[in-house]
């Protein structure tokens, strides 16, 4: 291999191994706010997965065990994996009452491969559904 | 009048499509939904519990199905498995039996700005030669109910109908939404 390729390969090697959250990154500690919702609508943006309009279908994906998330208000998506000491994500009977709701949350982040996997240690702050974006969308996916 | 009309027309194009999507059996391989950033991915993979692999939090048997279960792909890349071929269920109950087994799997790898996600649609045992499709979400719930079938399971399911009658349909008890149309 000319030696110019193996430098090329060596720095590219290099910058990849410190590029964070490639892997099983470090734990941060965070502060997010923002709406509970369900991952699979959400992303796949197969209908409107946001706010009241929301709600029924996100119950029916929290029970059937769908991952769930929290969408802050930039995009950002965190998939929670714990809520205080309850590691059940899923199907979480608690997770399940409160979808489509703003909150408020503490938690360790970890990042790896593109996902970010929230430990949620605290519920600081629980609006309720504030975003009643029913009287736009009805009720997804069909109406009722 | 016409928003409403075109409401409803806009949920019965897509319950159209969800009907097909779910009902066609998956002969080849797994099935397109037409969604932006989808790519048929057919791969060997070991299954992991989320907490587990992030955490070091490792109960028997990867939570026994209340744990989010990933696949660790040989190049170290781990994947979340979000959705089966259950209609609004995810992989967890298909992935089960492969805890910490390799396995075979055959799906959509979707990638969004904000993040990546896998939807299982058949998996084997690897070198098998017969695909299973990833309804055992189904099956369970069929087993749980005691039900002969899982059609509209989400509408008949005692926990999803609590929390709806509680709430509303809108997460509101104290919003009555308009009638469907």
């Amino acid at each position: 291999m000319p030696r110019l390729a193996r430098l090329f390969l060596f720095a590219l090697m290099l910058s990849l191994a410190a590029a964070p959250g490639a892997r099983a990154g470090e734990i941060k500690r965070v502060t997010v706010e923002g709406e509970l919702i369900d991952t699979w609508c959400y992303v796949t943006e197969i209908m409107y997965a946001r706010g009241s309009a929301h709600f029924q279908c996100a119950v029916w994906c929290a029970v059937g065990g769908i991952p769930v998330s929290i969408r802050a208000d930039d995009g950002t998506l965190y998939v929670v994996l714990r809520v205080e000491d309850d590691s059940r994500n899923v199907s979480n009977p608690a997770m399940i009452r409160i979808q489509s709701h703003r909150v408020t949350v503490d938690g360790d982040l970890i990042e790896r491969d593109g996902v970010k996997y929230l430990l949620v240690t605290q519920v600081a702050d629980d609006q309720g559904i504030v975003d009643l974006t029913h009287v736009k969308y009805g009720i997804q996916p069909w109406g009722m | 009048m016409g928003d409403v009309r075109m409401r409803w027309l806009r949920s019965l194009a897509l319950a159209l499509a969800l009907i097909c999507v779910t009902a066609a059996a998956p002969a080849g391989a797994a099935q397109k939904w037409g969604i932006d950033g989808e790519m048929v991915a057919q791969f060997e993979a070991t299954v992991v519990d989320l907490l587990c692999e992030l955490r070091g939090d490792c109960p028997a048997a990867c939570g026994g199905g209340s744990r989010q279960l990933g696949l660790v792909r040989d190049d170290g890349t781990l994947l979340l498995a979000v959705k089966s071929n259950t209609l609004f269920a995810g992989a967890t109950m298909d992935l089960l039996p492969y805890c910490g087994q390799r396995v075979e799997v055959d799906g959509l790898i979707i990638s969004h700005p904000a993040m990546v996600i896998y939807m299982l649609q058949r998996l084997r045992k690897p070198g098998a030669t017969d695909w299973v499709r990833a309804t055992a979400f189904a099956e369970d719930w069929k087993q749980r109910n005691g039900a002969e079938d899982a059609k509209r399971w989400f509408r008949r399911d005692d926990k999803a109908n609590e929390v709806i009658r509680t709430f509303g349909k809108v997460g509101r008890p104290d919003i009555m939404p308009p009638p469907a149309d």
